[in-house]
This record gives structure tokens, sequence and C-alpha cells, in this order.
């Protein structure tokens, strides 16, 4: 009874709960934003109607509400318009723009490694089954960040949630950053495990410089590790360019550089595409690679994948693939950029952003806004002042202080009254 | 069996009353109530505790009895569990030979030839407490005693050289005669040790096997010759084995899973059940049919 390592990645939750082919994905997001907008529009419409009820007992006939186009403040509840909602596409690209301040979040913060990454996982798993109309992606997007330092066991400056909610912006209270911790939670199915391409990057430079070296044991179809190093020395530059002999520091010099470039491409480019939903860590990892050294990232790959094994071609088409959806991002289309073309398309994308963040903000569902009054009345003896009712808490202290020193006495306490 | 303290307590509370009195110092219960008598089992003479104490304590020495000269140590005396000390001696003495005679009717061949060996060890126990041929008795338990812990040291079948050869001394014994064993019982089989329990193994048989990769002891890597030696990273106990043995089952697991397909060949065969409970099985075994019923709105 043997396992590969297909076998065990096959059982990790982000095989079985969180990939999907390219069409399931989409389907979802229609679905959830389908499911989302209907329960906007009758949220927003319950609570027109209720308005309008209270003013019309109120004999106020010339209130905001049927004074529509004179309302000082176009707010979602008190104008007559129908909502307009948010699309799937354009939700995702709120998502997307959020995932980019996590990023700028977490450098701030000078969060290790891996919670950026693991944090805009959670984000985009959270949001494959919410809506931001529901949950606003800045409230998520701060507890999220907070959850993923947790996760990959931060161990510099945020551990405790009030620190971290004083570095977190204007408004943001202790209660603010784990009001939503249930909901996200149970949006991420309790599955916190997320499975990086960044250690694998890692292994696979060690084991390039061990072939440069000619220390390698792996498989290596059938070669012997000088041979394969004499090989290795010999790629070329481009893909079907001239084989030539190259220096071992240089080519050591061009693994390097590879390295980081993928690196570069993983932590700051694959993370906000939909990579993780629809490939491997360890394809992903070779797509970056492939995008920042094809020939070299081909010359190991068939090391391990001889040309003639059956799965090959396929293994390839998914990696161009993948190499495909992480190079046709933004961020990376800008790096081939000039400075001032880059500037110019970055400028329209901002103002297309701050245009669909104006539009969320008047087709929130009313229902969800104030997560942390939810998340109070959700706990015991919430009641509409916040604090507990004066008698029942006199009553509980009293029989709570009779349990105790009724607890000393050789049988123990009485039991429980039921009358009571 | 359970009443016998009981009744052994009321007994000797019954015979303090009519004034029980030690054979050795000759002081009645009546004037120590605490007084307790204690037996020794070598020759079971009755004596008070503060006899024991005064001429046991500070080492062996002859019963005070007269008529009796055998040598008591204080460590053996205790309180005697039956008032009538013939019982408890009888009682110790089938302790000492069944502690010998241990057989069960499953060690027989028939249920005639374990009948034939109770009524051997009956005899046995009979000798010893009517006091007929006490050395020979007493002389084939030892033997049989000592017979019986070689077979047990024996140790499992085939376990090494060692053992094969002890097998074969214990094969051997078996033959010899009753002079050396002690007794033999005819349909007694032959003892069969246990088989060896094998190691616990918590991965229940099952191993990873790399198929992309060949985990090296180790690299000629800056960053892991640094580490390697690094003191703050060999106290911890941090071992990079291990860290490199993930690394590589990062790199590589699941370079041959192609989501698409796996997906979808995973998902169909949910739609074929067409009876409400295999529906119901296989969202539960995929997980993912039932996320989608998942009602987010529940937690609020």
């Amino acid at each position: 009874m043997q396992l590969t390592e297909d076998d065990l990645y096959r059982s990790s939750t982000q095989f079985r709960k969180w990939s999907f082919t390219a069409q399931q994905l989409h389907a979802q997001r229609q679905k959830t934003n389908l499911s989302a907008t209907e329960r906007v529009k009758a949220n927003v419409a319950r609570v027109r109607a209720q308005r309008a009820q209270q003013a019309a007992d109120s004999d106020s006939i010339s209130s905001g509400v049927d004074n529509c186009s004179g309302a000082s403040t176009p707010n979602v509840v008190t104008s007559a318009v129908e909502v307009n909602c948010l699309t799937a596409e354009e939700e995702l690209k709120i998502v997307n723009d959020f995932c980019e301040r996590a990023i700028a979040l977490g450098t701030h913060n000078n969060f290790p490694s891996p919670v950026v990454p693991t944090c805009i996982q959670y984000m985009r798993r959270f949001y494959l089954y919410n809506s931001p109309m529901t949950y606003h992606v800045n409230i998520i997007l701060r507890t999220i960040m907070y959850l993923a330092t947790k996760v990959e066991l931060c161990t510099v400056g945020h551990i405790n949630v009030g620190p971290f909610a004083e570095g977190a912006g204007r408004n943001v209270t202790t209660e603010s950053i784990l009001a939503p911790e249930y909901v996200i939670m149970q949006g991420l199915r309790y599955n916190l495990d997320v499975r990086h391409p960044f250690r694998g990057v890692k292994a696979g430079n060690m084991e390039m410089l061990e072939i440069l070296h000619g220390k390698y044991q792996g498989p290596s179809q059938g070669l012997k590790a000088a041979e394969v190093q004499a090989q290795m020395l010999q790629i070329p530059m481009k893909v079907n360019g001239p084989a030539m002999k190259m220096p071992a520091n240089k080519v050591e010099e061009r693994i390097h550089q590879a390295y980081s470039t993928a690196t570069q491409t993983l932590r700051n480019v694959a993370v906000l595409t939909d990579a993780y939903f629809l490939y491997t860590p360890s394809q992903i990892w070779l797509a970056a690679h492939l995008l920042a050294d094809e020939p070299l990232t081909l010359f190991y790959l068939n090391l391990k994948v001889p040309p003639s094994h059956p799965t090959y071609p396929k293994l390839l088409t998914t990696l161009r693939n993948c190499a495909t959806l992480i190079s046709s991002h933004r961020l990376y289309v800008y790096n081939t950029l000039p400075q001032a073309e880059k500037d110019a398309r970055e400028a329209i994308h901002q103002a297309e952003v701050k245009k669909l963040v104006q539009k969320l903000k008047n087709c929130r569902d009313p229902d969800k806004v104030d997560l942390v009054k939810l998340n109070q009345a959700q706990k015991r003896d919430a009641v509409e002042g916040g604090a507990l009712e004066e008698s029942k808490a006199k009553r509980r202290k009293v029989a709570r202080e009779t349990y105790e020193n009724e607890a000393d006495a050789f049988w123990g306490p009485e039991l429980a009254n039921k009358a009571e | 069996m359970s009443k016998q303290p009981a009744r052994a307590a009321a007994a000797s509370k019954r015979l303090a009353e009519d004034g029980d009195i030690c054979p050795v110092c000759k002081s009645s219960r009546y004037l120590n109530s605490t007084m307790q008598f204690k037996i020794n089992p070598a020759c079971y003479h009755r004596m008070c505790d503060t006899c024991v104490e005064r001429i046991f304590k500070r080492g062996n020495s002859t019963c005070p009895i007269a008529g009796c000269a055998k040598t008591l140590s204080w460590a053996k005396f205790r309180r005697a569990t039956f008032e009538d000390l013939k019982i408890e001696r009888e009682v110790d003495i089938r302790k000492t030979v069944m502690d010998v005679m241990n057989k069960k009717e499953e060690d027989f061949e028939t249920l005639r030839d374990y009948n034939d060996y109770l009524e051997q060890v009956e005899e046995i126990a009979w000798n010893l407490i009517l006091n007929i041929d006490v050395e020979a008795t007493t002389g084939k338990l030892e033997r049989w005693k000592q017979h019986q812990k070689a077979e047990l040291d024996a140790g499992p079948p085939l376990a090494s050289g060692k053992g094969a050869t002890q097998r074969k001394a214990s094969q051997s014994s078996k033959k010899k005669d009753e002079a050396e064993t002690g007794f033999t019982f005819h349909g007694l089989k032959k003892r069969v040790a246990p088989v060896k329990e094998a190691p616990y193994d918590p991965w229940g048989g099952w191993s990873i096997a790399p198929q992309y990769y060949v985990l090296q002891d180790n690299y000629d890597v800056d960053w892991y010759k640094r580490i390697k030696t690094d003191v703050h990273h060999v106290a911890g106990g941090h071992s990079l084995q291990d860290y490199c043995s993930q690394a590589l089952r990062d790199a590589f697991g699941g370079l041959g899973v192609f989501i698409e397909d796996e997906i979808l060949a995973r998902d169909t065969p949910s739609m074929d059940a067409d009876v409400g409970t295999e529906h119901a099985v296989a969202a539960a075994m995929s997980g993912k049919d039932a996320n989608m019923n998942v009602n987010m709105d529940d937690v609020f």
C-alpha cells in the first residue's frame, strides 16, 4: 500500500472542497450573485415599506420617502429608485481589488511571507459563496487578515486582536474585527489549510542547484548525475535556441534569477488569480517558473516526466494554460510596459474600481450592514439596550452565589429547581 | 465466604469476653482490649502481637511455645483469617500447590485426562496436609515448577538461534522421565508459545512512495549548509530533512492531478444515482453538493 505525492494532494481539502473547473467557478459566482441580488432587493423593499408605514403613522407626508428627488444623501433606503445591484463580474473586480489591498496591508504590517497569500485565498474562497453586497469586503478583509496571522503562526507584532485593531485603520474596534469571525469560518467551511506553491518553488530551486553541482539523485531517465549536469550546462537561453556551453557559475546565476522572478510572480500575481482554484500548487509554481525561464523549466520537467510519458502533453498544456492565466493578469502585463503607459492604465483601472466601490455602497444588504450589532444580538442575554435587565442580572447573581456557597457543603449544592 | 471475616470478628469478640489468654505471656484480653493474636505459617502457633514484637522484631528466633523449635521470622507473622488454624493451614497449602499446578482444561486433550490431573493435584494437597511423604512431594513440586519455568522462558519458536537451541533442549527434556520433571501427566498438550506481537504501525501499512523525487541526505545549497550548522535551528530540534521532505512533497504534490478532468469525473457518478439516499450519500461524500446547500443566512 503506497501513496504517491498526487494521492497525498488528493486528500487535501484544497483539492476536495476548493478545486473547480472554470465553468463551475463561473456558475458558482453567478449563482451567488443572483441569490444575493434577490435578497438585497427583497430586504430593501421591506425596509422601505417599514419606513413608509412609519411615515404614514406620524402623518409627516413630506418626509424623505416621498421626496426622493430632494434627498440630500442618496441612501439606498431613502431613495425610491430601483436598487442597482452589482453583477458577478463587478463583484469579482471588487474582491480582486481588495485582495491587492491585502498585499499592501500585509506589507504595511510586516507580516511574514505566508500570511498575506493565505489571507487572499481565504478572501477568494469566502466570496465564492458570499457576495460583497451581503458582507462588505473591507470589514471581512480585516478579520480574514487577523485569522490568517493566527493560522500561519505569525509571531511578530499583532498577535492580539487589540493591537491589530488599532493598526488596522480608523473606526476599527476589537468588536468589529471579531464580529464576522463565525461567518467567515462557516464561509470557509472550516477548511483552513491552504497549499501554497512557495515551498515547492524553493525545493525546485534546490534540486536544480543540486543538478548543477552534479549531486542529483532523483529520477533522471537513466542518466548519471554527471551527464545530467553536462546537459544542464548546455541549456539554450531561448526555446529552440542554439545549444551553447555555459560556465557553471553563469548557470547558477541563471537558476537563482529564475527562482527570484518566479517567487515574485507567485507572491504578487499568481495569488490574485483563480489559479489556486483551477490548478494544483505544483502546477502553479512550474507555470511561474516557466514564465521566468522556459528552457530551464522544461529541462527540469523532462527529468521528472519524460516526454514519452502518456500524460506529458497534457501536463505541458495544463502548465501553459496556468502560465497564460498568470501572465494575462493586469499586474503581470504592467511589467512589460513602459512607465507612462503603466501609469495611464493603472489610473483607468483605479477609477473603475472607485466607481464600483461607490456603486457597492448603494446596493448593500440593509440587514447585514452592522455586523457588530448582529453579533451581539446573537449572543446570550442580548437585549435592546445592550445591558442585561437589572432584575434578571440580580437574580442570576444571587443564584450563582448561593450555588458557590453550597458547593462546599458535604453533599454538594441542591439540584436546580425546575420551577425556577 | 464474604461473611467469613465478620463471623471471625464476632467469634474473637466472644473469646475476649471469655478471657482469651496469650499462651506465651499469659496476659489476657480482659486487661488489654487492643490485643491481637498472630500466627506464623511455619508452625501455626498463636501468640499475642506484643509477644511477637518483643521476641521477633530484632531478628529470627525460635518459637517460644514448648516443644516447638521452629525458627520464625517477624515478617511472616500475620493475623489468621480462619479461627480454626487447621483450615488456615490447609488453605495455605492449597494456595502453594495451586501456584505450581496451574493447568486448565484447555491444556489437556480429553476431559478424562484433565480429571486424572485434578485427582493427582488433590493427592498432592492431601499428602502435604496430612504430612505424608512431605519431602518427596515438595521435591516433586519444586522440580515441576522448574520444568514449567524453563518451558516459559524458552520464548517464541524460531525467534533466534539461541531460542532454537533452547526449544530443542525443552523438547528433549519432555522425553526425560518423571525424576527430571517431577510429574508426567497423560494427555497434557505441549505449551505453544504465543506469537510475538508485531510492533505497532501507526500508518496501518501505508507508506509514501514519491514518484517525482528522491530525498537526498545532503544538499549542496547555500541556505541548507548555513542552517545545518546554525545553532539556532539545530538547538530547537528542527529537522532540516523534514523540511526538505515537505518542500519536495509540496513541489510535486498534485503535479499529475488534472483538476478539470478529476473534478468532472468525481461529480458525474452522483448525477447518475437515481435513488434519493444514494444522492444524499454521494453529496455527503463529495461534500461539494452539500456546500451548495449551506444557507449562509443561518449565522445571524
